[in-house]
């Protein structure tokens, strides 16, 4: 008899054990996406947690306005959201609507996993109240694939302490390329030993694409076959960073690699800095430098605006088993109304035309209209399918010349034979 | 041999009783657990993971069958080659240096010394401690500007070093912090096995007057051999897949980048970078059959040194 007793609380825990397992494995199965009122239910994935807010702010203000679908918000840390989503993707379960970069747009739609959601934009004002950069960032072949949520551009910020310091009269929105240089050079000289009046680390999003692009210049043809690093006009983009570097008007690009920029320059190391807008929370949580900072324009190159712009859209998961639900949903978050709330948390820049101006009034002690006064101008990042190992092939082989290792030239001869090869394999 | 077999011939095969026959059956459900877990986790992985190396397979696992071609490319990466130059020299580096450090402080553990549990404890935090936050920490430590490491050689009056970043040190940066974190654990392991000596040895070569020194190389190094053994093969193994430091710490616009990029990482950014599964699969196979033919080398070798007696 115990030892009967025995067996069975071991066959007890093994079941338990079994049944834990399977919990694990399969998750969402045998869900209909029905609540239990008969609402449609949607699953709404993102990745942000400093926008936890604005997103349940958004969903609540959706199930307020109509009264058929609820959804539940599922946050996954930005590490582990792409391998999560691909591998429910393929499972047949990822969220019905989810954030998606221009980095993975490529990718997921050659997967199958993006819903075309053309007729749903076309009924809606979003081709006349997004700026048409950011609309076709999410289009390929003549079809939307996403709805822009948001977008981040670039400011030039300086510590007023050190202007002070030196006695040089600050930056202004209004600089070129050679006044920035001039202020450089004005700044090396009054600024103590130590302290740098700039940075220039091999980065393309923040500092190098800008004004490969303002000069001419280009990274990836049209039908991504061929790279263009040996244009002498992309070259000069890119060389005018390491210029300065070579001035010693910035640390080497292998002390950036140490240090970041930006710890330096919240460091009070450098007295100014290229940031994008989603370092802004940054800034102003930083005690240390939060009330002596402020921005400015990035400078003019040749007289042309320069800028990179980047941002996020909502997509239409394309075995979801609700995608009128999800793609109503997905074009509400486009709504001025929506994107108003996101706009006054303050958080990101909402992509959408007449929610722009709320980014910049909730810092006001800070310039952020810099971010948003010529982001019609900006240019997209070039993407394609290969485009995430070209970018590490871009740093890796870039820093040879950043470091002096070797000219720009045969640096971008080698970088170009090799990303040719990789798009064309 | 022959003589053995022809008597287990003649003893009739009885069948077994229902009482064996039920505690065979106890037997495997205790089992079970595990195994179904191994079969899930690691065996049909396994397998899958050979099925994609002869695939062309993209982020969403639509796997289109391409034969070698995964192979053939391999054989021609010369990034893979050098990757895998850097991983053989942190394995040939870190595991005897790891393993006389850990035989050293084990013994020493061992010894009669106040507050040996404190050191045990010191020595195995590292252990315990997430990969990813010691990588943070010895970042920082080997910061060219603000790094205690430079901090301390300027105040000697020394120069300070960019570790991290020039491509001559870096990797032996790295491999001081897996020397580091590896020793504790295998100090454990090792102290076990200098406990599990029965004393009379000891005793019996006290009285023949041999000293600490030839009782450590006579007596503990021979009958430790096991453990030795075990701890050796357990180090190759983990140095060679040698990853989350080296991917904390060093990013594409490193110049050391090349210097230091491992297999195991090559592997990593092929298949969540690059969404490039087949072939991170072709590598990681590739990995394997290294470790595989190290390991059937160590076992066959092992036959001449390792004491079981």
């Amino acid at each position: 008899m115990k030892k009967n007793l025995k067996k069975l609380v071991a066959l007890g825990l093994v079941a338990i054990m079994g049944a834990m397992m399977l919990a694990g494995c399969g998750n969402k199965g045998g869900d209909d996406g029905k609540t239990k009122d008969g609402k449609t239910k949607i699953v709404f994935g993102y990745w942000d947690k400093n926008q936890k807010v604005a997103m349940e702010k958004m969903v609540e203000a959706y199930e307020a306005s109509q009264d058929k679908v609820t959804v539940e918000l599922q946050l996954t840390p930005y590490g582990e959201y792409w391998k999560k989503l691909e591998t429910s993707a393929t499972g047949g379960n990822a969220p019905d609507v989810f954030w998606l970069n221009v980095l993975h747009m490529d990718s997921y739609l050659e997967g199958g996993i993006l819903v075309d959601i053309t007729d749903a934009v076309k009924a809606s004002d979003i081709n006349d109240a997004f700026s048409e950069v950011l609309v076709n960032n999410y289009v390929r072949d003549g079809k939307n694939y996403a709805v822009p949520k948001d977008f981040d551009t670039n400011a030039l910020w300086y510590n007023k302490e050190l202007f002070d310091q030196a006695g040089v009269a600050y930056p202004t929105d209004d600089m070129s390329y050679d006044d920035f240089v001039a202020l450089c050079a004005e700044l090396k000289e009054k600024l103590p030993e130590g302290i740098y009046p700039f940075a220039c680390p091999v980065d393309f999003q923040t500092w190098y694409y800008q004004t490969v692009y303002a000069n001419g210049g280009w990274i990836l043809n049209e039908d991504a076959t061929e790279t263009g690093y040996t244009d002498p006009k992309t070259m000069e983009g890119i060389q005018c960073w390491i210029d300065l570097i070579y001035a010693g008007y910035s640390p080497s690009a292998a002390a950036l690699t140490e240090t970041s920029a930006d710890a330096m320059f919240e460091g009070k190391q450098i007295a100014m800095n290229f940031a994008g807008s989603y370092m802004v929370p940054q800034y102003v949580q930083n005690d240390v430098i939060t009330d002596i900072i402020d921005c400015v324009e990035i400078p003019t190159f040749n007289g042309v605006e320069t800028n990179c712009i980047n941002g996020l859209g909502f997509a239409v998961y394309s075995k979801s088993k609700n995608i009128e639900a999800a793609t109503d949903f997905a074009i509400w978050m486009g709504s001025a109304e929506a994107q108003k709330i996101q706009g006054e948390t303050g958080v990101v820049i909402s992509a959408r035309n007449d929610a722009q101006e709320y980014f910049a009034a909730t810092q006001e002690k800070f310039n952020l209209a810099a971010y948003t006064n010529h982001a019609d101008k900006a240019y997209p990042l070039p993407v394609c399918s290969d485009v995430a190992p070209i970018y590490d092939l871009e740093a890796k082989t870039l820093q040879k010349a950043y470091n002096g290792e070797a000219p720009l030239k045969d640096v971008c001869e080698e970088l170009k034979a090799e990303a040719d090869a990789l798009l064309n394999k | 041999m022959a003589d053995k077999k022809a008597v287990v011939a003649n003893v009739p095969k009885k069948k077994a009783t229902s009482r064996e026959k039920k505690d065979w059956i106890a037997g495997y459900i205790f089992i079970a657990p595990v195994t179904i877990g191994l079969i899930i986790f690691y065996i049909w992985p396994f397998i899958q993971n050979i099925w994609f190396s002869f695939n062309d397979v993209n982020t969403f696992n639509v796997a289109t069958w391409c034969g070698i071609d995964n192979y053939k490319r391999l054989t021609g990466d010369t990034e893979v080659f050098n990757a895998f130059k850097n991983t053989l020299k942190y394995v040939i580096i870190t595991t005897p240096v790891g393993l006389f450090f850990s035989i050293l402080l084990a013994a020493l553990m061992n010894a009669k010394i106040k507050g040996k549990s404190i050191y045990r404890t010191l020595y195995f935090l590292p252990s315990v401690t997430m990969s990813a936050a010691v990588a943070m920490v010895w970042k920082w430590m080997y910061n060219d500007q603000m790094g205690i490491i430079n901090s301390l050689l300027r105040a000697l009056g020394g120069e300070g070093h960019n570790w991290m970043t020039d491509p001559k040190t870096a990797l032996y940066c790295i491999m001081v912090i897996g020397i580091w974190g590896g020793v504790g654990y295998n100090m454990i392991i090792l102290l076990a096995g200098i406990q599990g000596i029965s004393t009379s040895y000891y005793e019996a070569a006290s009285i023949d007057g041999a000293g600490p020194f030839a009782q450590f190389f006579k007596i503990t190094i021979p009958m430790l051999t096991p453990t030795i053994f075990f701890v050796l093969i357990t180090g190759l193994i983990g140095a060679f897949q040698v990853f989350d430091t080296v991917y904390m710490m060093i990013g594409a616009a490193n110049p050391a980048f090349e210097k230091t990029q491992t297999v195991v990482m090559m592997f990593y950014r092929a298949a969540f970078s690059y969404g490039e599964k087949g072939y991170a699969a072709a590598i990681s196979l590739f990995i394997f059959a290294v470790i595989m033919i190290v390991t059937v080398i160590q076992l066959i070798g092992q036959k001449k040194w390792v004491n079981y007696d």
